[in-house]
């Protein structure tokens, strides 16, 4: 991994003690040490084992359910169905989380009671001494369905008479963009090339199912231990359990992976219900087979792209269809496909749109987020187009590209100014360059090599009014203490905010302390989605932790009688800029700021920009306060006899404006650039008429560590971001450029291009036996 | 179907419970307060309830835990602690291998059964010995490199840590 | 998801197995248990009985004698892999055990076990058929050796009868040059799409006396193409020979669709395996 030397040096960046060291993460240890708890490991006396019992059938009517039998089993303790919960319902949305009201008609059933719209919907649960009795009084649940047609493809959902599985029309959400005259757009062009690009279902497969305790505490209020990515889903909790929101805590654990599954509520609402029913601790922890069955998956998209360009390369003008799956309830679908259709033109500018997407639900699993919610499917089919421009144009991929990346101050498909340092160039020809010499043809590979820019945003909806709240505050001993409502998934969330308050507060990392992910007791900081922590928190780490060095600076100062400019705070003391002399230890310090009367903590709330939405016809307006550029660079070797593909070479160059910690910016890219590999060669979730055929990891492929080389990660800091210290955002943009790389990387490798993922083996040889009879009928 | 009792020697320590015929090691370890001990898939896909058994690196779903009677398991808390850790542990820390922390367990202990049979492997053979344990987050990169660096450091073969339970 | 109830018997010698066996012929032996605990906990199989013969130091152990290698059926994957004997005198089966899952599988997984579940991709079949194996079947009646293509009857059944155990799999010490290639979906712990054994025998003139060509997952058993086999014997590894050998190996893959791969993927690369083991044979010298 290297960080480059910053290529504008007349834009500087400040040198930092803490910021920009690859510190080993305040979470690491206890982790390889296996001292930390996650949400299945808690114990407690008295405690139940639940279960949830699932529809069986993707489509159905619920004609009977008799839970008599299973009230019976030894060690059953308690039987809820959804007609013992008549006001309960669960809100998919998450606006909520920021005060704005709910999407009309995105609730979905805690339990269904009427209506089964998928494989795997929840109908019963049931709370038991031991995990076995619940599985019998699973087995004792008698169901009487009767089977209803359903629809199990976006687009035959959306035909006059389909059965109906949201609404009258089975829309969940449509978007449009109209920027420009695409007809005098068309009309410049030398060539239209249009192609349509697929993508299916994918699943997280985080290696922790979920899973969570809940408890109902000595002053009535329901506790729940749970690995999620929002803690403010005790809001969502209270509401549907019928509780007062200040009566539900959320004590968030570390989570063992996310990706976007575990941002959707999973198991506190069952959890709360059988607490509060039982009166005793209740844990549920959910079987692979079951994640599978309960979780979100990824939209799967379908993208047409008809784009007109010049004969020496330059978009005129581009019209977009785009068609997701919104499976069977709409969790986040609405906002999924506006990511997908604010980035459908990916980091290119282009004057003359047309995008319509819609999303449809059908009989299959429900989609929701999934790291880059929407952006890796939009890159997908853009950086093909782009090859395909290439392709159609003989021209080289990056000079193509080179000619309509956005520049700092254009504007993107929705009319949003980049106001960020977009690095397109720059880390597209690092990552190229970084492949090294092409390896030589031989008999049983063909070589190829691909690249792909993208442009991912960082940061919520502007006009869902994201903020996070922070406290930082100092120990008399001059250790420093953060309580912040972060959940941390595993991407470092917590640590950076750790070295945030250590840089500003000039102690080393060691000497911090972090609480988090407590809705009880920590400052509320918002989701862990959307790549926006670093970002959210981060700020509020930095206002907080300003502060209470301001207090620490002034006290200093008054002891030394100086200007407060010229203290600083270095290796957890007080000194003189430029004098080794002066030295006061925080341990002497704080105490006498405290006996000064001086603030030694503080509660910071970090707002990002606030708006009102987009134009509803046009699409026009600003949605995310910022994006990262970057590029991933692949070199495959294809067996044109088996077809199998193997990824030789990889390098991903991203601006990510400031790295935190290079250690987890590293390990972000390459865990994002292999999920992209999986989605790009071995991933999908398979479905036929709405049951999968891929329950486990024996069938559902993710990738070993055998299978795909280390991705040589080349970092770039324009210092331009709007995070803390410059910082952009990684987690999702990591992702999103890796499989259109290996996509455009195969099309070079056998001279025609898999226009749908995951790009199979199979699939290579039915494309090579394409192209060889269109040779042999005389050419493409 | 019956109860009998058996005995695992557990991180150095004796452990005695009643194990019906069809509890697996995995359910046995965890209820002793094992919790380290990860359930990924209960079926041998995924690596996270790895253990060490008389040495061997097993899947913990997979053995009977009457199989194991009388017998040696090493769970990661085995290896060290916050205060002691094993070099294999330290170095999983600070390479930046522990994201989310839940593949961890499995794999520091694949990567320790790697080192005792092997003490200076190549990076393929540290990619094939850890070849049965899934890890979402990292893309296995810097996994490898904390094996590399354990080889480099002496990665404590052969010890044990003190159970602290 | 937990087991489901059963019994566990557990046998302190062979004859004490073979016994309970005897006494409840519906009760399933376990060893590794790596693909029976699944496909219980799964609720495919039910048995209420099972036996455990995972320690019986009876089925352990390889050793040559005249003229044969043999392994205990308790031999594990792991041990297989490794085995001085066996990477010499069995070098298909020990390559199939290098690939074998995931090395925790490996550890516990039975060279007995991977032959009763008699999967169609049971990775060590083909090796053991172009070994010439025989399978070693015993109950308290005694002992009988079965060559392996009669071991494996039809889909996921096996010869044995309920009250024996497969306790060794011996074969004759090979002559000639072989080869095994798996392909998998993914680069490690892969179920085999296609898999496929050969070994060859050549006189001093190169041409091919012996000829073994056995293929996994591409039909309900894993089978010799001996219609290959038979278009060797009594050529060299020439072009033509090893194209008309692949084409007869593609003609006796009888494939399934399934989640891994379509039936004509299966088919077609089966021929393609075939071709370039026989192509790495013949680049090599004429033994081992």
């Amino acid at each position: 991994m290297r960080i480059e030397p910053n290529p504008f040096p007349e834009r500087h960046l400040p040198a930092l003690r803490q910021i920009g060291r690859p510190l080993r993460r305040v979470d690491a240890l206890a982790k390889a040490v296996g001292a930390t708890v996650f949400a299945a490991d808690d114990r407690m006396p008295e405690m139940l084992h639940a279960k949830v019992f699932r529809s069986p059938v993707p489509s159905a009517r619920i004609v009977g359910l008799d839970v008599s039998a299973a009230k019976s089993v030894p060690g059953v303790v308690c039987v809820l169905t959804g007609r013992d919960l008549p006001d309960a319902r669960l809100a998919t949305d998450m606006p909520g989380q920021t005060g704005r009201e709910q999407r009309v008609g995105s609730d979905a059933p805690v339990l269904a009671t009427d209506i089964v719209r998928f494989h795997g919907e929840p109908i019963a649960l049931v709370a038991a001494e031991t995990v076995e009795a619940a599985e019998r009084a699973l087995e004792r649940i008698d169901l009487e369905l009767e089977e209803r047609p359903g629809v199990f493809d976006p687009r035959a959902a959306l035909a006059p008479g389909a059965p109906r599985v949201y609404g009258d029309d089975n829309v969940v959400a449509r978007w449009t963009i109209r920027k420009g005259d695409l007809e005098l757009g068309m009309s410049r062009a030398d060539r239209i090339v249009e192609r349509t690009y697929r993508v299916p279902f994918v699943e997280h497969a985080y290696l922790e199912p979920e899973a969570g305790t809940a408890w109902v505490d000595e002053q009535g209020v329901v506790n729940i231990r749970v690995a999620t990515q929002v803690v403010e889903h005790f809001r969502t909790v209270a509401r549907a359990v019928g509780l007062p929101q200040n009566r539900v805590r959320i004590r968030g654990t570390m989570v063992g992976g996310g990706f976007g599954s575990k941002e959707d509520v999973t198991v506190e609402i069952f959890l709360a219900l059988l607490a509060r029913a039982t009166g005793r601790p209740v844990q549920l922890v959910y079987t692979r087979e079951e994640s599978f069955l309960a979780s979100a998956k990824r939209h799967p998209f379908t993208i047409t792209h008809r784009t007109g360009v010049t004969a020496d390369g330059r978009i005129t003008a581009a019209r977009i269809e785009m068609l997701a799956d919104a499976g069977a309830h709409p969790y986040l679908t609405p906002y999924v496909l506006l990511y997908a259709t604010g980035m459908a033109t990916g980091p290119y500018r282009i004057d003359h749109l047309h995008v319509d997407s819609v999303a449809a639900a059908t009989n299959q699993p429900f989609t929701s987020a999934f790291r880059g919610f929407g952006g890796p499917q939009a890159a997908f089919a853009y950086e093909s187009q782009m090859d395909e421009i290439a392709d159609a144009l003989g021209m080289d991929p990056i000079e193509v590209r080179r000619i309509n990346y956005l520049r700092t101050g254009d504007s993107t498909g929705t009319g949003q100014a980049v106001r960020s340092a977009a690095w397109l160039e720059e880390t597209a020809t690092r990552a190229a360059a970084a492949l090294g010499d092409r390896e030589a043809n031989g008999p049983q590979r063909r070589i190829g090599r691909g690249i792909a820019s993208y442009l991912q945003s960082y940061g919520r909806i502007m006009w869902f009014h994201d903020t996070s709240r922070a406290w930082v505050g100092v120990e008399q001993d001059g250790t420093v203490v953060i309580r912040c409502g972060v959940p941390d998934i595993g991407a470092g969330q917590s640590n950076s905010l750790c070295q945030i308050a250590a840089e500003v507060l000039g102690v080393p990392l060691e000497r911090t302390t972090i609480h988090a992910a407590d809705s009880a007791v920590t400052p509320l900081a918002g989701t862990s989605t959307a790549t926006r922590q670093l970002y959210m928190s981060g700020n509020a780490v930095l206002e907080a932790a300003r502060v209470v060095r301001e207090s620490l600076v002034k006290e200093a100062a008054a002891v030394w009688g100086i200007d407060p400019d010229l203290v600083d705070l270095v290796d957890g003391a007080a000194v003189v800029r430029g004098r080794a002399d002066r030295r006061i230890p925080l341990e002497v310090l704080v105490p006498q700021c405290a006996a000064a009367g001086r603030p030694l903590a503080h509660l910071a709330q970090f707002n990002a920009p606030f708006s009102d939405g987009i134009d509803p016809e046009t699409g026009q307006g600003e949605i995310w306060p910022d994006f990262t550029f970057g590029a991933h660079a692949v070199e495959v070797a294809v067996d044109p006899e088996t077809g199998e593909v193997e990824i030789r070479r990889s390098v991903a160059c991203h601006d990510v404006g400031r790295a935190i910690n290079p250690a987890a910016v590293r390990g972000q890219i390459a865990g994002g650039s292999h999920q992209g590999f999986g989605y790009a060669l071995m991933e999908e979730y398979v479905l036929a008429g709405g049951i999968t055929r891929t329950p486990t990891l024996a069938e559902y492929l993710i990738p070993t560590s055998c299978d795909y080389p280390e991705t040589e990660v080349i970092i770039l800091e324009s210092g331009t971001g709007v995070g803390p210290f410059g910082a952009k955002g990684i987690g999702e943009p990591a992702l999103t450029p890796a499989a259109p790389a290996v996509a455009n990387a195969v099309a070079d490798a056998i001279g025609i291009r898999i226009f749908d993922l995951p790009i199979t083996p199979e699939k290579v040889l039915a494309a090579l036996d394409r192209r060889s009879s269109a040779a042999e009928g005389g050419g493409r | 179907m019956s109860e009998r009792t058996i005995r695992l020697h557990v991180n150095g320590r004796w452990r005695e419970l009643n194990a019906a015929s069809n509890r697996t090691l995995l359910e046995a370890l965890r209820e002793l307060g094992y919790t380290d001990v990860k359930s990924g898939c209960e079926k041998g896909d995924c690596g996270a309830c790895a253990v060490l058994l008389d040495g061997q690196l097993v899947n913990s779903c997979l053995v009977l835990a009457r199989q194991a009677d009388g017998r040696s398991v090493t769970t990661v808390r085995g290896l060290g602690t916050i205060d002691d850790p094993n070099p294999i542990q330290t170095a999983f820390a600070d390479t930046g291998a522990v994201q989310c922390g839940y593949c961890t367990p499995g794999m520091i202990l694949a990567a320790k059964a790697l080192l005792d049979a092997c003490p200076d492997p190549t990076d393929d053979e540290i990619r094939e010995a850890l070849s049965g344990n899934l890890c979402r987050c990292t893309g296995y990169g810097q996994i490898i490199e904390a094996v590399r660096l354990a080889a480099r450091r002496g990665h404590g073969a052969g010890e044990g840590g003190r159970d602290e339970d | 998801m937990t087991l489901p109830a059963f019994e566990l018997v557990e046998p302190r010698t062979l004859s004490e197995a073979l016994r309970a066996l005897h006494e409840s012929p519906g009760a399933a032996p376990i060893a590794g248990g790596t693909n029976l605990l699944v496909d219980l906990r799964g609720r495919r199989r039910a048995e209420e009985r099972l036996i455990d013969i995972g320690s019986l130091e009876e089925l352990r152990g390889i050793s040559l004698e005249t003229g044969w290698v043999r392994v205990g059926a308790g031999t594990t994957i792991a041990e297989i892999s490794r085995d001085r004997r066996i990477i010499e005198h069995g070098a298909p089966l020990a390559s199939a055990a290098r690939t074998f899952a995931a090395p925790a599988i490996r550890n516990r997984a039975t060279i007995g076990g991977n032959l009763i579940d008699a999967s169609p991709a049971a990775d060590s079949a083909p090796p053991l058929l172009a070994l010439d194996a025989h399978i070693e079947l015993r109950s308290i009646r005694g002992k009988r050796l079965l060559p392996i293509d009669e071991f494996f009857v039809g889909l996921r059944r096996t010869a044995r009868r309920p009250d024996e155990l497969l306790t060794a799999v011996c074969w004759p010490l090979p002559a000639g040059r072989s080869a095994y290639r798996k392909i998998g979906r993914r680069k490690a712990d892969a179920i085999s799409v296609v898999s496929a054994a050969v070994r060859i025998v050549r006189d001093e003139a190169g041409v091919c006396r012996t000829a073994r060509i056995a293929l996994g997952a591409v039909a309900p058993i894993p089978v010799r193409a001996r219609e290959a086999e038979g278009a060797l014997i009594g050529h060299r590894l020439s072009e033509e020979a090893v194209a008309a050998a692949a084409g007869f190996a593609r003609e006796t893959a009888q494939p399934i669709d399934d989640i891994r791969g379509s039936a004509g993927y299966r088919r077609r690369v089966v021929g393609v395996v075939v071709r370039r083991l026989l192509e790495e044979i013949g680049e090599r010298g004429n033994d081992e």
